[in-house]
């Protein structure tokens, strides 16, 4: 038996990688208190106005990587114009796009039927498998209980001005805007659609880059690299690579450049004068905010650096697994393997190499 | 798409699996090796290209398949035209084109479907290819082996002289030694018919050929024919660099090539044809002449009549009775570059076309004239019975 904890994103994706490979929707648990997939990151979606998909062709859910959303928005719309994109490198999927494949995926791979309403916040290494708290145990475990919440400054916590970019929300007329990414660049092109007077507050100028980490660490030479670092090393990497970075191109930029020219746009080290500020400083990090798998590096004694669960290139946790079960990890807290382990395409690579490993072992 | 070098090669591979295919059964119904050998310089390119330049793009977005495409394209048809492969340009144009769109599909939509991990795994096809590699090895073995096997058989001609008329009716080399000599002629009937450096001695033709395709005649001498020192007919051939010698007399010509329109065109190259009624005639065919000696005919040194196309380029005609170089009877001719000399007048004719022409465009023919050289001649250049002479 199969069991996954986490229903979000990273989960879907492994299940749907798991389907595709001949699995039955009875030797699949999907463990999460709701069975939407998209539960969670539709609001912070819909809260940060966020139209377009931040990927290129391959960020979907499906297993295979073609045909991808280029292809089925091409049929839909019957216009070759996504496909010539695509090939361009220049498209990017809508929201809508997304969360209709994504629809439509859950009803072909039958999630509903493996889906189990259940919080699991321990996992016991158990002999041939893992027992999930009280939901008996599984053979292969996958853990993607997804980002451990939304960060926010400390002397912003109690402010009543304050609100979380993905949170719902309006804009008052002065608003200040915490962090520099990708949340935060579109915030700003929000707030100032909506007519509001816009202070940046930032730490650091964010790096303009196409995705979200560099792209040769996407590529099977880059991340041979990667892989083989060592453990201080990596994690300064993946520290590096959390720092503030959006897309390039001038519809990031005009809005900016033309509402400085208006006196609308500044950069500011406080937020003092706003009426209101939002925080699109992203998720909390590391494995140590996630009682699940901060449970479980305490419990098994796992090897851990930083904030990170030492994996392997597989994303597996190799300590706990053997020769008759499979335990790996998915989503953000797989990026000591994957460094854009939160992305779909991240996902999908822990999701076939879980399914790779699952499937030498001698009892399937 | 980021490749590593292994994963290029055995893309590549996989994209040049159905063009091998397809070659292999094109070959054999064209009768031509130019499908394999063009598939196989698209190969050769393809991956000199994988290990010397792609491999140095960390990157390659798809749109990069165009240039890239289009470069692979100059590449491959510079290295078919260095090997000789002699593939025509646009059915070879259209096999790299084919070739090409097969192998985006497979790299953009085929094997990305079929192999889950094809991007993460930047185009290697793991276990399948190693599996790839043995077969591409196999193909490539095969394709060479067939080749080897399907070549003629060689056939040495000693020293010495070998009673005629020798007979070829099936494919063969015939190759003979220094002063190899056939007496009574050579008749060739069959298709791939290489003959090479003998000399043949009287014969009612010195070498005939009659219904056979693809015959070479390569370095060849020819001397003391009844009547033509080579005569074709419904056939096509290449003759380079052959010497004959021709009595004179009524109906004896150098090189005769006949009634072959339909055929694929024939060659006449190098030759130093002396003597004759004419030096080499064309009937009803498709030929280029070129780069040869004709000297001491009687009628017309080079002449190509009675609807027939090619060309009269690069010859140097000497001493002809009448005329030069003759373009008859609704044919049509290139005649350029060429060098003609001592051309006289028939003085035991009446006919007032024989008086001494170079170059003659008759009973509307078309010449189209490039730059020749005329010496001593009493007529450079003349036009007769409704033949045109247009600038080249």
């Amino acid at each position: 038996m199969y069991a996954i904890v986490g229903g979000g994103l990273a989960g879907f994706t492994t299940y749907v990688t798991l389907r595709h490979a001949g699995l039955e929707p009875a030797e699949i648990v999907v463990f999460d208190d709701d069975p939407n997939p998209v539960a969670r990151w539709r609001p912070r979606a819909e809260a940060i106005r966020q139209t377009e998909m931040r990927s290129e062709s391959d960020g979907h859910c499906s297993a295979r990587s073609f045909p991808g959303l280029a292809v089925r928005e091409a049929r839909r719309r019957r216009t070759i114009a996504p496909l010539v994109r695509s090939v361009c490198d220049r498209y990017r999927p809508s929201v809508a796009e997304f969360l209709d494949h994504v629809e439509e995926l859950r009803q072909q791979t039958s999630w509903d039927a493996s889906f189990r309403q259940a919080t699991i916040s321990r996992v016991a290494a158990v002999p041939g498998g893992f027992e999930l708290e009280g939901q008996g145990v599984f053979q292969h475990v996958v853990l993607a209980t997804g980002h451990p919440g939304l960060r926010r400054p400390a002397r912003l916590l109690d402010n009543r001005r304050a609100v979380h970019a993905y949170e719902p929300h309006d804009y008052a007329d002065t608003v200040a805007i915490v962090g520099a990414g990708m949340a935060a660049a579109t915030e700003w092109r929000n707030a100032l659609a909506s007519g509001a007077t816009v202070v940046s507050v930032r730490r650091r100028e964010p790096r303009r880059r196409p995705l979200n980490v560099d792209r040769e660490l996407l590529t099977k030479r880059g991340l041979r690299s990667f892989q083989k670092t060592d453990p201080a090393w990596r994690a300064e990497l993946l520290t590096r690579f959390a720092e503030p970075s959006y897309p390039p191109g001038r519809a990031w930029d005009e809005p900016i450049e033309r509402a400085t020219a208006e006196g609308r746009f500044r950069v500011a080290g406080d937020w003092d004068d706003a009426e209101q500020v939002i925080c699109a400083t992203g998720f909390g990090r590391g494995y140590r905010e996630d009682p699940l798998l901060r449970a479980l590096a305490g419990d098994h004694g796992l090897d851990t650096v930083d904030g990170w669960i030492v994996l392997e290139p597989d994303a597996a946790v190799g300590g706990l697994c053997d020769a008759t079960r499979t335990l790996a990890i998915a989503g953000v807290a797989a990026q000591w393997a994957y460094p854009a382990a939160d992305t779909l395409v991240g996902m999908k690579y822990v999701a076939r190499r879980f399914l790779d490993r699952s499937r030498r072992c001698r009892t399937r | 798409m980021s490749y590593t070098l292994r994963g290029r090669f055995e893309s590549r591979l996989a994209a040049s699996v159905l063009p091998f295919l397809v070659a292999l059964v094109l070959s054999p119904l064209v009768r031509e090796w130019w499908p394999l050998e063009l598939v196989g310089c698209m190969l050769i390119v393809g991956l000199v290209l994988d290990l010397v330049v792609y491999d140095r793009l960390d990157y390659q977005p798809g749109w990069a398949a165009l240039p890239l495409g289009l470069l692979e394209l100059g590449l491959t048809m510079t290295l078919a035209r260095l090997l000789s492969v002699g593939a025509p340009p646009w059915p070879a144009l259209a096999i790299f084109a084919g070739s090409w769109v097969v192998a985006q599909l497979l790299t953009h939509a085929v094997l990305p479907s079929r192999r889950l991990t094809y991007a993460e795994e930047s185009g290697e096809l793991g276990r399948g290819g190693f599996a790839l590699a043995a077969v591409g090895a196999a193909v490539a073995l095969g394709t060479l082996g067939a080749a080897w096997s399907m070549q003629p058989p060689t056939y040495r001609l000693a020293r010495g002289v070998h009673e005629g008329p020798l007979e070829l009716v099936t494919a063969q080399r015939l190759v003979g030694d220094p002063g190899a000599i056939v007496k009574g002629g050579i008749v060739i009937t069959g298709d791939d018919v290489e003959v090479r450096d003998v000399t043949v001695r009287g014969g009612e033709h010195g070498i005939e050929v009659d219904g056979a395709d693809a015959v070479v005649l390569d370095g060849v001498k020819v001397e003391g024919a009844k009547l033509d020192g080579i005569n074709v007919r419904r056939s096509s051939v290449e003759i380079r660099d052959c010497e004959i010698r021709s009595r004179s007399g009524a109906y004896i010509q150098g090189i005769d090539i006949s009634f072959g329109f339909d055929l694929a065109p024939s060659l006449v190259e190098g030759c130093s044809v002396t003597g004759g009624l004419e030096g080499i005639v064309v009937h009803f065919a498709r030929v280029k002449v070129r780069d040869n000696r004709v000297s001491r005919t009687e009628l017309r040194a080079i002449t190509m009549t009675e609807m027939s196309d090619g060309s009269v380029e690069q010859n140097d005609v000497d001493d002809a009775k009448g005329v030069g170089i003759f373009c008859g009877d609704y044919s049509r001719c290139v005649v350029d570059e060429n060098v003609v000399s001592n051309v006289s007048a028939d003085a035991g004719s009446d006919d007032r076309t024989r008086q001494g022409v170079a170059i003659q465009s008759h009973f509307w023919a078309k010449i189209m004239l490039g730059q020749n050289r005329v010496h001593s001649s009493p007529q450079a250049v003349g036009a007769a019975l409704g033949g045109t002479i247009e600038g080249k």
